[in-house]
């Protein structure tokens, strides 16, 4: 059951044999059946790039790249000459090919990329560029993806598909007249004295350079033993690891090379807010099974406003002097920060987002959403949406980030969520992560060990984790109804994150497979009181 | 062994505030009855934002009511609470505490009132009672003009609000109202922004079982009894009058 590839239209399949889920695929786009698995090994570090084929796929998180966004940027007396039909386009060198190489290799480097967008009914390259991130595999398509050799130099595998050449021009007189606006004569004008020669000098020539030719129609074959090819090596890349992180001490030696059991609070390096009276107290309110969900919610926000405001020792300070209004001079000191943003972890981080706006004015509040497998526990990367102070690289490196996630446990969520910063260009000691409750034993020491510069706050920190199982249900990826084993805190305070966990996994909740469930999770969680909606 | 591991990466201490300026260079030592928050940097900027002349009212308020919340917070913790074990949704039993002792809050009009705002973001539904104390012209003493509380006060500790202590003199009036009503000195908790050397030596010689929680103790008086450096007039500035 492979993936056919029908013009732009990708369908997606996934593994397991269920029955394939057809979502069209707009060029640029990220497609994503099922999150992107963990891309970082346990120490923190990248260990594989993004797989770059030049033509097409069917695995998860894929990023189409078209050579269509890199056409070059149009002086006034160009933009005449295409409106007239008379620009060649189809010359390698109306595309902006180092862009189209710098772009590509950032992606495969797993950093963001903003690329260009181009209009074709403008004919200009426009002032916004579009964000993507994260692909495990990128498609870089066009008909000149192989001419140009810095760009080849980058792909791992290198497509040509060969079609009839009257087939090609009926479709594209299809689709430049319904999706370009443009007349018939002109399309054809355009392709006897551009598009044909054009064909013939530069795009044929580099079948040459193609690991695989695949033929434009009837293709099933090609496309499958493709398919086969990909799947295979991304299973060599992949990283099974939450496991391993869960309970380090089995299976990751400490620093001194002895077997030490766990690590203790002070090695940890965790700034655990004072335990004073009344953070004990609301600590048993919201560790009570009994509490109700009003004050379940009332403490967690007076809880999140103290963490937060902890957390904001650890900003930059500078001096300033200022006059008060009875005309004394006052050597104070300002923030020094110079972007500032809060990061979600999803679903439970919300829980502190209130918080976290009662203390930092007008903050800009990203979120990533991370879910784990159903049947590794792997987290898997479902949705990014990061403020503007992340998304751009190079406002990313003077960006302070707050992460926020209402516990660490197991930490896979943590992990990856710090990778996801760290590929953007933020730096390491600029992430301050804030969480209710850390595992002392759980994955802490793993994350530390990995990222020993973030600054880790927490309001306790509970002794150990303990392996439970959360029963399965039948449905789409999990046809067995298998239940798959969780990881639960001792004592915990279960309620934000087992309880987020049963509603996620319930069977009166659609499983996260397809973008559009996604979003409208998240249009939910833009309600500012999400997470109390799902408890 | 954990004692023979490496040290790892140390926890960086949170950085002080100018040491000009900090609560122990401008009253030492600190009377025993008088707490205040950690003198972190990022508490001396909140400070700096609400000092300064040119700061919006608007910012006047976000800020002023964040040191607040945390002067709220620090006086609750005086209260008394009692152990209490429960159980944790996961089935553990966690021996935490509960809180103990009925509160209500009193501000002293018009400036405290500011405050009742951030008590009641700490603690739901919290009662507040009113006290308007202004000086006597004749006299120049504080004097009461009206006072209105919860009827069950006696059994209640007390939050008493004023953003600013100067000389002292309407906070020492207040608590003597208050304990009028039958508050032992012992359950009352004084809160404030801003507070001159000069009235908290008064106020905690006067009434040495009130215990006060203050934000910043600064230089002290002028001549018109304004705090140096100070903010100006709380209340003006809150309520733009």
């Amino acid at each position: 059951m492979a993936g056919t590839v029908i013009d732009h239209g990708i369908r997606l399949e996934r593994e397991g044999g269920t029955p394939a889920l057809s979502i069209s695929a707009k060029k640029n786009s990220v497609l994503t059946s099922h999150g992107r698995p963990p891309w970082y090994g346990e120490a923190g570090q990248r260990i594989c790039d993004a797989f770059v084929i030049s033509v097409a796929g069917s695995i998860p998180t894929v990023i189409i790249l078209s050579q269509d966004s890199f056409y070059k940027y149009h002086t006034e007396e160009e933009l005449a000459l295409a409106h007239a039909n008379l620009l060649d386009f189809d010359h390698p060198d109306a595309l902006d090919m180092p862009m189209f190489a710098a772009c590509l290799a950032d992606l495969k480097a797993c950093k963001q990329s903003n690329i260009p967008i181009y209009s074709f009914s403008e004919h200009q390259r426009l002032e916004e560029t579009k964000y993507l991130y994260g692909a495990t595999v990128i498609i870089a398509e066009g008909i000149m993806a192989l001419v140009d050799p810095a760009l080849r130099a980058l792909y791992d595998l290198k497509v040509f598909v060969q079609c009839d050449s009257d087939l090609m021009l009926a479709r594209r007189i299809k689709r430049d007249v319904k999706e370009r606006g443009r007349s018939v004569d002109g399309i054809l004008d355009q392709y006897l004295r551009y598009v044909k020669p054009s064909y013939d000098n530069f795009v044929r020539p580099t079948a040459a350079y193609a690991d695989l030719i695949v033929p434009g129609s009837n293709n099933d074959i090609a496309i499958e033993l493709l398919c086969t090819h990909v799947r295979e090596k991304l299973q060599e890349r992949a990283s099974r690891f939450r496991q391993k992180i869960a309970i380090p001490h089995l299976y990751l030696p400490s620093s001194s090379g002895a077997s030490t059991p766990d690590s203790t609070i002070e090695e940890l390096g965790l700034h655990v807010l004072p335990q004073t009276n009344q953070i004990q107290g609301i600590f048993t309110i919201l560790r009570d099974k009994d509490t109700n969900r009003q004050d379940f919610i009332f403490f967690t926000d007076r809880l999140a406003t103290l963490l937060v405001e902890h957390a904001l020792q650890f900003l930059p300070y500078a001096p300033k002097n200022v006059v008060t209004p009875v005309q004394a001079e006052y050597q104070g000191q300002v923030q020094d920060a110079k972007n500032v943003c809060g990061v979600i972890i999803m679903r439970s981080g919300g829980a502190l987002e209130r918080g976290f706006r009662r203390v930092i004015n007008d903050v800009p509040i990203g979120s990533l959403l991370v879910q784990s497998d159903f049947t590794s526990g792997d987290p898997l990367l479902l949705q990014v949406m990061l403020p503007k102070y992340v998304r751009l690289r190079h406002l990313a490196e003077e960006t302070w980030v707050f992460l926020l996630d209402a516990q660490i446990g197991t930490a896979a969520a943590a992990f990856m969520a710090i990778r996801v910063l760290l590929d953007h260009g933020v730096k390491e000691e600029h992430i301050i992560f804030i969480a209710f409750l850390v595992a002392r034993t759980g994955g802490i020491s793993v994350l530390k060990n990995a990222f020993p510069k973030v600054q880790i706050v927490c309001g306790a920190v509970d002794e150990s984790m303990r392996e439970g199982w959360m029963d399965g249900y039948k449905g789409e990826g999990n046809p067995d109804g298998r239940g798959r084993a969780v990881w639960l805190m001792q004592p915990g305070m279960g309620q934000i994150g087992a309880y987020l966990d049963i509603y996620f996994t319930s069977p009166n909740f659609p499983i996260l497979t397809d973008v559009q469930v996604i979003a409208t999770t998240f249009e939910m969680d833009m309600g500012f009181r999400t997470v109390y909606i799902l408890f | 062994m954990a004692s023979s591991q490496p040290p790892r990466a140390p926890v960086a201490p949170p950085q002080p505030a100018n040491a000009d300026n900090t609560n122990l260079a401008h009253l030492n030592p600190l009377p025993q009855s008088v707490f205040t928050l950690p003198q972190t940097a990022q508490l001396e900027a909140l400070y700096t934002i609400i000092r300064d002349k040119e700061t919006s009212r608007g910012d006047f308020l976000f800020y002023s009511d964040r040191i607040i919340r945390l002067l709220v917070e620090e006086g609750l913790n005086h209260l008394p609470v009692v152990s209490r074990t429960i159980e944790t949704p996961t089935g553990a039993k966690y021996e935490g505490v509960g809180f103990l002792g009925k509160i209500c809050g009193v501000s002293i009009l018009r400036a405290g009132e500011a405050m009742e705002a951030g008590l009641r973001e700490v603690c739901r539904s919290v009662r507040i009672g009113k006290i308007l104390i202004q000086r006597d012209e004749e006299t120049a003493q504080p004097k009461l003009f009206y006072s209105k509380f919860p009827p069950d006060i006696a059994s209640r500790y007390v939050l008493l609000l004023d953003p600013m202590l100067a000389t002292g003199g309407s906070a020492i009036k207040a608590v003597e109202v208050i304990k009028e009503n039958g508050v032992p000195e012992e359950r009352i908790i004084f809160i404030n922004l801003i507070s001159a050397p000069e009235g908290l030596k008064t106020f905690t010689s006067r009434y040495p079982a009130v215990k006060v929680i203050t934000g910043w103790i600064d230089q002290g008086l002028n001549e018109k009894a304004y705090i140096i450096p100070g903010l100006g007039d709380f209340g003006e500035r809150r309520y733009c009058t």
